[in-house]
């Protein structure tokens, strides 16, 4: 052993190099897909209904096998496994021998289509796990869509209008309630909606490491990310302030319309869409709207809430009261312009994207229940006014809702630009009157206290507030 | 006498071991060069499949020649049946023209009859009939990869 | 009949018929190499072989002098060669498909996956073996007697491993790339650190200009990629074999590989010698020809040790072609067992956190995450500095040859190592408990950031400790193996804790189980 040191070591290295090279010819002859197509060729011959179906199964040669889609820039191997997927024969066999579903193939050839164009997973994989790509490890953004969500893939080429009755009951079901919860009044899509959350434009095909997995229960995957957002926001994202209420089941359809929103370019050719829209059930069209972009925050509207999340109280715009004295264009100048400080988005077409005619209709529609009577005159401008007199009764009666700064609390923000900008008149009757079905009291009233001097002081006040410095803490 | 013995052992063992280092180097060395060579010969195409359907028989009404310029093949419907001659010219893989004799190829000067059988010019051989099949749900399809004699046509099911 | 014999046509036909014999004579000119002479001509005589000398000594031999490393890294360079040649069949440098043509090499291609393992893991081992061959070179002390420029070569040669295997880094276009991409090319923008504090950045942008120059556009983006490219298969390695070839040529000059002043055959070196008998001397002293008369060339300056030399045909050869041997061996063992990793496709939209470089590049990035321009330009380029001038600042002449010079290098080394790992632990635990300036003094100046930041106390206690060895001991060589077994020291501590220690966010986590869910 002492001698000839070196050629041992080239003696033993040739040892180990013809054991391993012989190991991965090994290894490359055995891949996971010739299991799978030995076994589909034995079935083949089995189910053979005569002579010469079974010899040409017989004649059939196990190779890898890919779909190449040029049309789709794509290439799929997935029917080096399943290989029946076109097969009668193989309709009643297991997975992955059998036949696909339905007579979807039909008018979607496999040749032309493949596979991942509808199911995702990883088409260029030739072993299950990283084909189907579920779990972290195989790092691929866009894992097998589940059976439950596949028709978030017929959206990608087809209108809702021709699914409705084609199998796309549940992305149709997610979208009439995508458009009723008022989803469009904090998520743009298409350009046009409100910019306190996320854009959900191509959100379907955001790969998972954009979404914090962190506090999901279920799976982690994107449509399991989007559900229980739906159900928990501030489970899933602790700052989040989503505005939402749905039943198990609605979160189900939302979330399979979310997932449909896909940034992928199907080639013309190839899909069926012509930009058709579900006609709406709801007739009147600023109702339509109003639910499309205000009912998330304003509910109803006839009565404010504080909102946790948002730290403030939602205004009751539908209330009489209010609308008795907000006229047409303050309402108007509202949804414009919305309310700086606050979580009102600005609707203008420059801005949240709604056309000015749109803003009218929600405002036809807001203000269709106002009362017929006016309220009686303030005239604010026969007052002379004391602005630090109003400073006074502001302070001992205003901030503790309105914040020492006007800047809101359980009220209203004071020092947005729309407030300031208002015409006085209607601050003052508004003091005077208060807000029925909120917490806003009468002040001109006996129990108020305030005599129209002191109202027209504050009021005066109020308008200097946005001049006043105010920092954030 | 006996330590000449131990020198001889000595002299095959040692030899013997050269010989065996050789060899492990030799032939590990010529397994990777062979498959060098396999790697480097593709597993996969990344070309259009060649067996490719073309619709159903409607397509095709008897008398009439469709040529699919893509797929580099003539489709020929006649009162017998289907037939699929290719295109490509069996000397360098020009693409022929259909004359009323029959096919002409624009590079070399080949000339082919109407059944594809070379008449004039450098090609080797005739024109490659290729297999066209039915498929259960009635499509045709045509698959450039299995040749058939000169003279098979498919006869489709009424 | 001798006639026939002496005609055109008999003399063709012996032609043929010694067509075999003529060929192998004109393919090994001196014949076979039976004899001592036709040995030493096939050394002499073959492009290939001629590099090196026709006589070896016997202490190059010895696997425990050398290690085997140099030659393990040339080939560790030539299998990355071979298997990246073989890679680029299949491999389509742009945006849109490198990362699905890597992507097919793992999955369709014939052993596609072992190629791309061999490619990564002989790259990244040949950054191992050559830092590895760089300590033996520096504790046999053989930079001196005129491998002085060598030993510079040889650092030039390091910094183009990494180059290389960091621009074959980017390749993939997975996030692992895309990401890295982008931390280099900052680093490359981190001198605008400097200029900014000056304020001189408007006048003199060099860092913008660097990133410009390297990334072909200020985002990384396809261009980025071509460049890339070109960088990791072309000029890189072309400058690589160059200075390779210098390399060797310049060892063929200096004599061979340095031996100590004092050589002594032991016994146990016949293990390592074939071809020649022991006799009552432990080899019998050869007749050695003149190279004069083979090569017709210079005779190199080699040491006139005769009768401790052996023909390099086969001694020598037989070692290099075990050592390819095992070095092809272990690279493809563990190919066979661990992947190249291949995360999701490049998006420039979602940070890998941490977004960490390769491994090897880690220790710097612990570095810059205190400056990034000290980190990433400021004391690389010391250290490179440093390692380059080792030969020309300590020019004693005794122990060439000799493992540490002897025991006295031993025990500074030892003790270097353990006063070394003290400071440095206690000063990245205190960077880590405590954080460091700004986390003191929020509004500190970037200057003093930049000039006293943790990196420069570690670089500034080596230099000290070092001098401090050099007074202590008398010794200019003590001092060099103070320096440089602190500086292998803190390449191995910092990539460690780069690696290892540091999670999500640059925040320390005791293992990587820790790290909170993303």
């Amino acid at each position: 052993m002492r001698k000839r040191f070196y050629l041992w070591v080239l003696f033993l290295s040739g040892l180990v190099l013809i054991a391993y090279i012989s190991l991965t010819t090994y290894k490359e002859k055995t891949p996971e897909w010739k299991k799978h197509q030995a076994e589909y060729k034995e079935l083949l011959i089995r189910n053979a209904k005569d002579e010469d179906i079974r010899k040409r199964a017989r004649e059939m040669d196990i190779r890898l096998q890919q779909l190449y889609l040029g049309e789709l820039n794509r290439i799929d191997r997935c029917i080096s496994c399943h290989t029946g997927v076109e097969n009668p024969l193989m309709a009643d066999e297991k997975v992955p021998f059998k036949k696909h579903s339905g007579d979807y193939l039909k008018n979607h050839s496999v040749e032309r289509f493949g596979c991942t164009v509808c199911h995702l997973g990883q088409g260029r994989a030739v072993n299950k796990k990283e084909a189907h790509g579920i779990g972290r490890e195989t790092y691929w953004d866009y894992p097998i869509t589940k059976l439950e969500f596949i028709q978030t893939s017929c959206a990608l080429c087809h209108d809702l209008t021709f699914l409705k009755d084609k199998g796309g009951e549940k992305v149709v079901a997610g979208e009439r309630l995508f458009r009723q919860k008022g989803c469009k009044g904090c998520h743009k899509l298409e350009g046009v909606g409100g910019v306190l959350g996320k854009s959900l434009d191509g959100i379907g095909s955001q790969p998972i490491a954009y979404f914090p997995m962190r506090y999901i229960k279920g799976e982690q995957t994107v449509a399991q990310w989007i559900r229980e957002h739906e159900e928990e926001p501030r489970r899933v994202v602790s700052d989040s302030q989503m505005r939402v209420d749905v039943t198990p089941e609605e979160a189900d359809f939302l979330t399979t319309y979310i997932m449909s929103l896909r940034a992928e370019e199907i080639p013309k050719k190839l899909r069926r869409l012509t930009g058709a829209r579900l006609p709406d059930e709801i007739k009147d069209e600023g109702e339509a709207l109003y639910k499309m972009y205000c009912i998330a925050c304003h509910g109803s509207g006839k009565e404010s809430v504080f909102d946790d999340a948002f730290k403030r109280t939602i205004p009751a715009i539908t209330n009489p009261s209010f609308l008795r004295v907000a006229d047409d264009k303050f309402i108007r100048e509202n949804i414009e312009e919305g309310r700086a400080g606050t979580q009102m988005t600005a609707w203008k077409s420059a801005a949240a994207g709604l056309t000015e005619k749109q803003i009218e209709k929600i405002m036809r529609y807001t203000t269709k229940d106002r009362p017929k009577e006016r309220p009686t005159q303030f005239g604010y401008s026969g007052y002379k006014v004391n602005v630090n007199k109003g400073e006074e009764i502001y302070a001992s009666r205003c901030a503790s809702c309105h914040g020492e700064y006007g800047e809101g609390g359980i009220g209203l923000n004071l020092r947005n630009p729309v407030v300031q900008n208002a015409d006085p008149e209607m601050l003052a009757k508004t003091i005077r009157d208060g807000r029925e079905s909120t917490l806003m009291v009468s002040f001109g009233s006996k129990d108020g206290g305030l005599n129209a001097q002191g109202i027209a002081d504050v009021v005066a006040y109020i308008r200097t507030l946005s001049k006043k410095e105010y920092k954030l803490h | 006498m006996s330590s000449e013995t131990i020198d001889k052992t000595e002299i095959s063992r040692r030899s013997f071991l050269s010989l065996a280092a050789l060899w492990s180097a030799v032939l590990p060395a010529i397994a990777l060069l062979g498959g060098i060579f396999r790697m480097v010969k593709p597993d996969v195409h990344y070309e259009e499949s060649i067996r490719f359907r073309i619709g159903t028989a409607e397509n095709f009404p008897v008398g009439t020649m469709k040529k699919l310029d893509d797929k580099k093949v003539f489709i020929f419907s006649t009162d017998n049946g289907l037939h699929a001659i290719s295109s490509i010219c069996t000397h360098l893989g020009c693409i022929v023209n259909i004359t009323e004799w029959g096919f002409q190829c624009p590079c070399h000067g080949s000339r082919y009859n109407q059944n594809g059988k070379v008449i004039a010019g450098p090609a080797p051989r005739s024109l490659s009939w290729h297999e066209i099949s039915q498929d259960i749900d009635g499509s045709l399809v045509v698959d450039a990869s299995r040749e058939v004699p000169a003279g098979t046509v498919l006869k489709l099911k009424a | 009949m001798n006639g026939l014999k002496n005609s055109g046509i008999g003399r063709f036909t012996s032609n043929i018929i010694g067509l075999r014999d003529s060929f192998l004579k004109s393919f090994l000119r001196e014949g076979k190499p039976t004899t001592d002479l036709s040995r030493t001509a096939v050394m002499a005589n073959n492009f290939f072989l001629h590099v090196q000398g026709a006589k070896v000594h016997i202490n190059t031999l010895r696997p425990g002098y050398t290690l085997g490393l140099g030659l393990i890294s040339l080939y560790l360079l030539l299998i990355t060669v071979v298997t990246g040649i073989l890679l680029m069949i299949y491999y389509n440098p742009s945006i849109e498909n490198a990362y699905n043509t890597v992507k097919d090499v793992n999955y369709v291609v014939f052993t596609g996956r072992l190629l791309r393992n061999m490619h990564k893991w002989g790259g990244e081992g040949m950054i191992i073996s050559v830092i590895l061959h760089m300590a033996r070179v520096f504790y046999t002390n053989s930079y001196k007697k005129g491998r002085e420029f060598n030993w510079i070569i040889g650092v030039a040669l390091l910094i183009l491993t990494f180059g290389i295997n960091l621009s074959g880094y980017m390749l993939p276009w997975d996030q692992l790339s895309y990401w890295a991409l982008v931390i280099v090319a900052n680093i490359i923008q981190s001198p605008k650190e400097v200029t900014d504090v000056l304020g001189i950045t408007k006048l003199f942008d060099i860092g913008t200009f660097s990133k410009e120059l390297f990334l072909g556009g200020l985002n990384a983006g396809k261009e980025a990629l071509t460049r890339v490219y070109l960088l990791h298969i072309m000029l890189l390695p072309l400058i690589l074999f160059i200075f390779l070839g210098v390399h060797f040529w310049r060892i063929r000059k200096d004599g061979g590989l340095t031996k100590p002043e004092g050589f002594e055959i032991k016994d146990s070196d016949t293990r390592y010698i074939s071809g020649q008998e022991r006799k009552a001397e432990v080899f019998p002293a050869n007749k050695t020809y003149g190279l004069m008369e083979l090569v017709k060339a210079k005779t190199p300056a080699v040491n006139r040790d005769i009768e401790n030399n052996v023909l390099s045909w086969p001694n020598l050869i037989l070692a290099e072609t075990a050592v390819f041997f095992f070095t092809l061996a272990v690279v493809m063992v563990y190919s066979f067992y661990i992947n190249a990793p291949l995360r999701e496709l490049a998006n420039p939209l979602i940070p890998e956190n941490p977004a960490k470089a390769p491994w090897y590049f880690l220790g710097l990035q612990e570095l810059l995450s205190y400056s990034a321009f000290m980190g990433g330009v400021g004391l690389p380029g010391l250290a490179l500095l440093g390692l380059a001038l080792i030969p020309y600042l300590d020019r004693e002449q005794q122990q060439i040859g000799v493992w540490f010079s002897g025991k006295r290098g031993k025990y500074i080394a030892l003790e270097s190592l353990v006063v070394g790992s003290v400071v440095l632990i206690g000063l990245l635990a205190i960077v880590i408990k405590y954080g460091w300036l700004r986390t003191w003094w929020p509004d500190i100046p970037q200057l003093f950031i930049i000039l006293i930041n943790p990196g420069n106390i570690w670089v500034g206690f080596m230099i000290i400790w070092s001098l401090f060895v050099i007074k202590r001991t008398d010794s200019t060589r003590m001092g060099a193996i103070a320096l440089f077994t602190m500086f292998l020291l803190s390449y191995v501590i910092l990539t460690y804790v780069g690696t290892e220690l540091r999670g999500p966010n640059w925040a320390f986590y005791w293992s990587k189980s820790q790290w909170p869910l993303h």
